[in-house]
């Protein structure tokens, strides 16, 4: 398999003098589902939104599917951020609007200006909007608005939206951290499906270990904006954990 | 702390204590002035401020210190503090400068109350014959505030774009954008509606076009600011979210920041149209036409029941005004 994301002495300082990766080496094949781990603060969001550059990296190269992420810009950058669908932790989605028009957003990348002002009457987009909310179980829920949704039901518009995308790179900034243990096995049980029938690569930030058991092919750990673990899950044992976490961690089970 | 933080302390400090005593030694030559006809030359006023906030900062007991610098806490009372009494000879003499130079006169508030009988007995027996006249001299400003509040929120909708911190880059473009924008914004909201109508009256007019033209200034700038505000405060979240899918600047704009503004936006527009008909009846008094000309034009011709009539109708419109908008604004905020 191809690695469909390299990065090389990925540094970010933050203005503020926070120096939040420190020269991070990466390689993410083809078809993977990577867990990131670590403590808040360790540089797990950093990372991902370096890698569709949300955040502006300080040094060190990315490239996505062979693409040089950082030297793109304008209509270059967008077109490689099309690849890369990207799921957060507070869903993001404009409350006020149905879960359709929701959906109907993540084809922007597509779109001219003006094609997207009359998207709602792109009777193709329309069909393929509903599909992938069928997919993410929500068929019937097309017309709701947000704000009428449970947490659970809004992550999975969220990626029903980034399905829009036809992405092959999808990050998800801690998704279920503002979720009940039940739901976030669920939309992570959506995730799971992506990466093993629609071959996306995933890189997922957790806070839960067994869940990162249960879904991940790979394991990296950060800690203080260093890669101090990469390996499986099943290789994460009490000293690893207590590596990534720190020596007062202990590792409290979700079911 | 650091160094040259504790030098702009000090310096706003001096500075502080140096206003104060200038503006207090000038208070008291203007009394000595009125009450003794003792004339002090101006800049003997700013010499002796000086020497009292030199000898007050020396003794380190001044407000300036008590403000801006870092003291010892003391159990004092504010009583037994020198900079307490300097705020009470601030506040006395400044309500006794403001008595004097405002002529206050409680004897003549009390005793000439029959001046006013006239228009008093105007208001309370208004003349019904002009009810129609009045009316149609109404509907003119409400149209004057609806048409100037329309075709404000065009302009001010492009600019607030440009004047939100969170959507211009961090560059020079983007930074002197934003600030001429918001400079403009508050400039000319600062200048009230009716000098606009002063000088639109001159340019179109004495009309309602003029009274228009000054409301619509003063409304670009005003929702240019509120506008400009509220999304300053939308959720990041979305925008970054439709930023991540590969859209551009406009697309980012519209599906990202547009939804989330739209039911602020019409409050405030709304709001925006309530305060227009009220500044449009005062705005008539200058030139701007509607049913503030008319006032005028029967305020002068003393004819104190066509006032009360006019009075009557403009309280109504403001109270209707008022309770519509506040509904609508209600019913908004749920969406």
């Amino acid at each position: 398999m191809k690695n469909i994301i390299e990065i090389n002495n990925l540094h970010k300082v933050y203005t503020g003098g926070t120096h939040a990766l420190k020269g991070i080496n990466l390689n993410v094949k083809e078809g993977e589902f990577c867990i990131l781990l670590g403590l808040s603060g360790s540089g797990k969001t950093t990372l991902l939104r370096c890698l569709n550059r949300l955040i502006e990296p300080t040094s060190g190269k990315i490239q996505i599917d062979g693409e040089d992420i950082i030297a793109a810009k304008g209509q270059k950058l967008r077109l490689i951020r099309r690849k890369i669908g990207m799921i957060f932790q507070q869903f993001n989605l404009i409350k006020n609007m149905s879960s359709l028009t929701n959906v109907l957003t993540g084809k922007l990348g597509y779109t001219s200006l003006l094609n997207s002002l009359a998207f709602s009457k792109n009777k193709k987009d329309v069909e393929i909007a509903l599909e992938n909310l069928q997919r993410v179980g929500l068929k019937d829920f097309d017309e709701n608005k947000i704000k009428n949704l449970s947490g659970g039901q809004q992550q999975r518009v969220a990626i029903a939206r980034t399905l829009m995308q036809k992405p092959k790179v999808i990050l998800a900034d801690e998704p279920v951290a503002s979720l009940d243990p039940a739901t976030a096995d669920s939309v992570m049980k959506y995730l799971g499906e992506l990466n093993k029938n629609d071959k996306i690569t995933i890189i997922c930030s957790l806070h839960f270990l067994s869940l990162a058991r249960k879904y991940g092919t790979r394991v990296v750990g950060l800690k203080d904006g260093e890669i101090v673990f990469d390996g499986t899950p099943r290789e994460i044992d009490k000293k690893r954990f207590k590596e990534i976490y720190g020596e007062d961690a202990e590792e409290v089970e979700i079911r | 702390m650091k160094k040259k933080n504790m030098l702009k302390l000090n310096l706003q400090a001096i500075l502080t204590d140096l206003l104060i005593w200038i503006y207090i030694t000038g208070c008291i030559s203007f009394l000595l002035n009125r009450w003794f006809n003792v004339a002090i030359p101006g800049l003997h006023i700013v010499i002796y401020g000086v020497v009292v906030s030199v000898i007050v900062m020396t003794c380190g007991i001044s407000i300036g210190r008590k403000v801006f610098l870092p003291t010892k806490r003391t159990n004092n009372k504010w009583y037994k503090t020198f900079w307490g009494w300097s705020i009470v000879l601030i506040l006395l003499i400044t309500f006794i400068v403001g008595w004097i130079l405002v002529e206050v006169n409680p004897y003549k508030f009390f005793t000439k109350f029959k001046n006013a009988g006239g228009i008093m007995s105007g208001i309370f027996d208004p003349n019904l014959d002009l009810l129609i006249v009045s009316l149609t001299a109404l509907a003119e400003t409400i149209y004057l505030a609806l048409l100037a509040t329309i075709f404000a929120i065009p302009f001010a909708f492009l600019l607030s774009f440009f004047a939100a911190r969170n959507l211009m880059p961090k560059t020079l473009i983007g930074n002197t954008v934003y600030i001429i924008i918001r400079t403009f914004a508050t400039v000319f909201r600062s200048i009230e509606a009716i000098v606009w109508a002063i000088i639109f009256s001159v340019w179109v007019g004495i009309g309602p076009f003029a009274g228009m033209l000054a409301l619509m200034i003063h409304s670009i700038a005003a929702l240019t600011k509120l506008y400009s505000e509220q999304i300053e405060n939308i959720d990041s979240g979305p925008v970054e979210a439709i930023k991540a899918t590969g859209a551009n600047t406009l697309q980012i704009w519209v599906f990202g920041v547009v939804p989330q503004i739209i039911s602020p936006f019409l409050a405030f527009t709304i709001y925006r149209w309530d305060i227009n008909v009220r500044m449009a009846t005062i705005v008539g008094f200058v030139g701007g036409g509607g049913i503030g000309l008319l006032l005028l034009q029967q305020q002068q011709l003393l004819r104190w029941h066509n006032v009360g009539m006019i009075i009557w109708l403009i309280a109504a419109v403001v109270w209707i005004m008022d309770m519509v908008s506040a509904k609508v604004r209600e019913k908004l905020q749920g969406m």
